[in-house]
């Protein structure tokens, strides 16, 4: 179980300090492209960590989280540009939108398992550009545009830096939360084993929608105002394949089975593909080389995600309970 | 409402490209039966088989049939690479299969951008001197390359049943797939038997890829729709299953050729998409699953 | 969790936190070194791999022709010219934050236009946005009202003008010469959206019924369920609403069904010497719209068809070429005539100024563009013509379209 932290616990400090500092770091003047590149990175970490109740905790490995995502953003961007409706507020209806999109797929797809759930999410994935490049109403193959906000461009990118971190900060709060209740350790149990888990009593239906809808509303808000970020959206923009899978990939980089791990992967993926591209000059392609050869190495020899790999290096062997990961 | 002429048109060539998506499955079908690794990388590596029928002709004028001679072998040893890989992983991990899935992807990034590096991202048609041509049923054309793909893939099929069925190792094959323990007891290396379903499968994958190669126009990136056309040909006929795999090519083919006669054609992926869905639903062992 | 490790918890997050802090201080803090006194730097994206490369890498000589041009001559307001292109690979999503890189980190002076169509209609409002002007072919009308007041089609080949040179070709034969049907295959994007409509109102303006009308996604893999729909409907006249791989499969199937309309137009792609490469005998007869021809009868164009013969030994210069050194030249015509690189003065000066460019002189309107216009083309030899408007045309067109070659 988890302890409840006192406050003025060292522990807390480190975190808090760094939360701070990012909140006030436009106050820097810092370059509006790193307002834009931690946009960037706060985004992912908000899809990856909603990613992981369903992925990582309760092991439906779900490849169909940009749907969602997508889902929010043609959301907002309709409601912005037929009812004037600002964004800020309509995400969440474009969550909304996405937990019902969810809700109705999981509840027949939830009973899928292994591989057959990831790839029938995949499909769901795929089919929704096909959809939305198709119909007038979605725009079609022409994409929508939404007005941008009247502010210069250095307090256009800062609103959305605060307001995107802000979205992280509170879905990595509430994972961390999720964690110790009955729900987190339910949608473990699930991943674990979930046959005996059903023996035990958990209700593990129940439990999956829960955290497959929750994953999808935060996907559909992050959607949201990341349209109205980008101010035009196009099919192959908002329901980019490779988004649906780097979003998996990062959870399992950092490790799937704690609430810190989507946040370093997500952190450590970001930073370095763009060290490597913006700053090396390396081709986009070589990246993704090289991308595709740490995930192979990570799954090969820390399945388990860097954080567990750590750890297990770390801590001295306790026997006992199962809260050490099976090797 | 087509006429007869446009379903005519519409069946045969399904049927043609349905010969190509079979053998193009029947690999990855094989491996996820036997091993339970479902390789997303299947596809891509099928992909890197085209890309040499490609490179061959245009530059030393081989037939992509000949091609196969180094494409084959070249993909087998692939495949061998690829279990000792898959070996390491599933020392660590708990599951193969979610592994499995994460594993291959990362192999299928790798070789997406070393294709697309080598062969750079341009549309490319393999155009031999039968390109163009057709046969003409009545009204119906069957182009020549489609013909000589569907020749290709059913002598492969019919290898690749022959293997598992009538020789040796294609039994021990079968053996271990069914009772893995009992394959060991029984002195088969199993191991060994694996590395060559590996082998096996990839090297079909390169043949599927010299086959779509002939009736598609190839680029790095396609093998991701290859691949959601196989994972629905697995499903559908049986994971393990090679006839399962060959009658579900052809009637997935067939799907295609049919929608795309009644619908607007940009709707035909969605109905695949959204079929594989209710697939998975209603009857995941698929038709002939063991 | 396990919090009883509290050193390991403690040095996980100290590590964290730095991995993540260190280098945002240091990088996002340090004042990037001012762009050199010297060279006047112009970035941009182009796809240079991808379905679009075959024309774009025109678009890209084009660039780089000018810029060599310009420097030899002297630089742009005296300083040397050079150029950042990175390659977007024909995605969208490249081009964009390719673009906004090349703006916030490269820090470039000015702006180079993308891939008309897809590239351009996400990458203006980056321009707006960050106030660049952005020139280019735009493509897309409804990019053009949204608007942007930094953007600038120059020419500008809007898809929704594409049939300006076919229709009024056809008025000119007689109703029952004209082909009585069509059947129009588009490509799925923005550009295949506006050239489709287009197509479609001259074809109700002429009266000829359209019996099909389908998208196919990029890129394409087999032409012949399209087709096969097409030859079965029996239109007299086929639009190949697409680009240069879909548009070369499109022929090939059409020839090995043995579909012989009346007349076959193909939208983008038939202009660049590949496609006559690809196809051989069975390019010729394909009807296409240009903005910018190289049998233009003016002096520039010649002399540019000059430059492509001595470079890369071909008789004249391909059209997305000569669009490419357009777009260049309409650049410099607004920093010399504003004087800056100030980009709000530029585009006051485009906005306010006849400019002359190699095919003659130009406005642009509010919108960006100039009054609409568009020539037709026909392959024939092997060779791209000019069919219409009779005072440019090179030649005359050949109609109806023989049968396939065996």
């Amino acid at each position: 179980m988890m302890k409840k932290l006192k406050s003025g616990d060292p522990k807390l400090i480190v975190p808090t300090v760094v939360i701070a500092f990012l909140f006030l770091f436009p106050l820097m003047k810092p370059s509006i492209y790193f307002l834009s590149f931690l946009f960037t990175l706060f985004t992912y970490i908000a899809l990856s960590e909603s990613w992981n109740l369903i992925g990582g905790y309760a092991g439906y490995l779900s490849f169909g989280h940009v749907a969602f995502f997508g889902v929010g953003a043609y959301t907002t961007a309709l409601l912005l540009i037929h009812f004037g409706l600002s964004p800020f507020y309509t995400c969440f209806f474009g969550g909304i939108l996405a937990a019902i999109l969810a809700a109705i797929f999981g509840y027949p797809c939830l009973r899928l398992r292994g591989g057959y759930f990831a790839i029938a999410s995949f499909c769901m994935a795929l089919a929704m550009p096909v959809i939305t490049r198709n119909l007038d109403i979605t725009g079609a193959a022409t994409g929508l545009w939404m007005s941008m906000l009247p502010f210069n461009i250095f307090t256009n990118r800062m609103i959305f830096y605060e307001v995107m971190l802000t979205i992280a900060l509170i879905v990595v709060l509430v994972v961390r939360h999720i964690e110790g209740t009955k729900l987190g350790l339910g949608l473990k149990a699930i991943g674990e084993d979930e046959e005996t888990a059903e023996i035990v009593g958990i209700n593990t239906t129940k439990l999956k929608m829960t955290a497959f809808v929750a994953s999808a509303f935060v996907a559909g808000i992050v959607g949201g105002i990341y349209a109205y970020y980008r101010t035009y959206i196009h099919p192959s923009i908002v329901f980019d394949v490779f988004m649906t899978l780097i979003i998996v990939y990062m959870a399992f980089f950092g490790g799937c089975k704690s609430w810190w791990g989507p946040v370093i992967g997500a952190a450590v993926i970001t930073i370095v593909n763009e060290a490597l591209t913006a700053f090396l000059g390396m081709p986009g392609e070589l990246a993704r080389i090289v991308f595709g050869l740490t995930l192979m190495l990570v799954i090969i020899f820390m399945p388990e995600g860097i954080i567990f790999f750590i750890r297990k290096r770390r801590a001295p062997k306790k026997g006992g309970f199962a809260s050490q990961p099976k090797v | 409402m087509p006429s007869s002429v446009e379903i005519g048109q519409a069946i045969l060539s399904g049927l043609l490209l349905g010969g190509a998506y079979a053998v193009l499955s029947a690999g990855f079908s094989l491996t996820w039966g036997v091993t339970k690794v479902i390789n997303l990388s299947h596809t891509v590596f099928a992909l890197v088989g085209s890309y040499i029928a490609f490179w061959l002709l245009r530059f030393l004028g081989v037939e992509p049939i000949l091609s196969l001679v180094i494409i084959i072998p070249l993909l087998f040893l692939c495949g061998l690479a690829m279990h000792g890989i898959i070996k390491q992983t599933a020392k660590r991990a708990k599951e193969i299969t979610p592994a499995s899935l994460v594993l291959t992807f990362g192999l299928f990034i790798v070789t997406e951008n070393i294709l697309l590096i080598t062969c750079k991202a341009d549309p490319r048609l393999i155009t031999t001197s039968y390109s163009g041509k057709a046969l003409f049923l009545d009204k119906v054309a069957l182009p020549i390359s489609s013909l000589i793909s569907f020749a290709l893939a059913a002598v492969t099929i019919a290898a690749l049943y022959l293997f598992l069925h009538y020789t040796y190792t294609g039994k021990a094959v079968q053996a271990v797939w069914q009772d893995k323990a009992g394959a060991m007891l029984s002195g088969i290396d199993t191991s060994r038997v694996t590395a060559i379903t590996y082998g096996v499968a990839l090297a079909s994958a390169g043949v599927g890829g010299v086959c779509m190669g002939l009736i598609y126009a190839i680029d790095p990136t396609i093998h991701l729709s290859w691949l959601i056309f196989i994972f629905l040909v697995t499903v559908l006929g049986g994971v393990g299953s090679i006839i399962g795999a060959a009658i579900a090519g052809l009637l997935m083919g067939l799907v295609i050729g049919l929608t795309g006669a009644f619908l607007p054609y940009a709707w035909v992926n969605l109905v695949l998409f959204i079929s594989l869905i209710i697939l998975l639903l209603v009857r995941p062992q698929g038709l002939f699953q063991r | 969790m396990n919090w009883s490790n509290k050193r390991v918890m403690k040095w996980l997050m100290l590590v964290c936190a730095l991995a993540l802090l260190v280098p945002l201080a240091v990088v996002g803090c340090t004042k990037p070194s001012p762009p050199s006194e010297e060279p006047i730097v112009i970035g941009g994206s182009l796809p240079l791999t991808g379905v679009f490369a075959e024309t774009a890498k025109w678009i890209e000589k084009g660039y780089r022709y000018w810029a060599e041009d310009i420097n030899a001559k002297g630089g742009l307001l005296g300083r040397p010219v050079e150029l950042i292109i990175y390659d977007d690979a024909s995605s969208v999503e490249k081009a964009v934050t390719l673009l906004e890189k090349a703006i916030t980190v490269d820090k470039v002076d000015l702006l180079l236009g993308g891939y008309p169509g897809t590239a351009c209609v996400a990458q203006m409002p980056v321009a707006e946005k960050y106030g660049m002007a952005y020139i280019s072919m735009g493509g897309h009308m409804p990019s053009f009202e949204q608007g942007y007041k930094y953007s600038f089609g120059s020419p500008p080949l809007m898809g929704q003008w594409w049939a300006e040179g076919l229709g009024p070709y056809l008025e000119t034969l007689p109703k029952e010469e004209r082909p009585k049907s069509a059947a129009i295959i588009t490509m799925n994007n923005v550009i295949g959206e506006s050239c489709r409509e287009s197509i479609v109102n001259w074809m109700n303006k002429l009266d000829i019924s359209i019996l099909v009308d389908e998208y196919y996604d990029l890129p394409l893999a087999s032409a012949d369920a399209l087709v096969s729909k097409c030859k079965e409907s029996g239109a007299e006249a086929m639009f190949a609403n697409g680009f240069l791989a879909d548009g070369a499969l499109t022929v090939r199937s059409m020839k090995a069904l043995k579909y012989n309309p009346k007349l076959l137009f193909q939208s983008v792609g038939c202009l660049v010497p590949a496609w006559v490469e690809e196809l051989g005998e069975d390019a010729n007869y394909v009807f296409s719209g240009t903005g910018l021809h190289h049998k233009l009868p003016y002096p520039e164009v010649q002399r540019l068809n000059a430059v492509a013969k001595e470079k890369w030994d071909i008789d004249y210069a391909p059209d997305y070429f000569l669009f490419g050194c357009c777009w260049m030249q309409t650049l410099q015509c607004g920093v010399e005539g504003a004087g800056s690189l100030d980009n709000t003065a530029i585009k006051d000066y485009l906005h306010t100024h006849e400019i002359s460019l190699i095919h003659g002189k130009f406005t642009f309107d509010e919108k960006g563009l100039p009054p609409s216009y568009t020539y037709l083309t026909q392959v024939l030899n092997g060779e791209v013509e000019l069919v219409w408007p009779p005072e440019v045309a090179s030649t005359k067109a050949v109609y109806p379209k023989p049968a396939w070659a065996e």
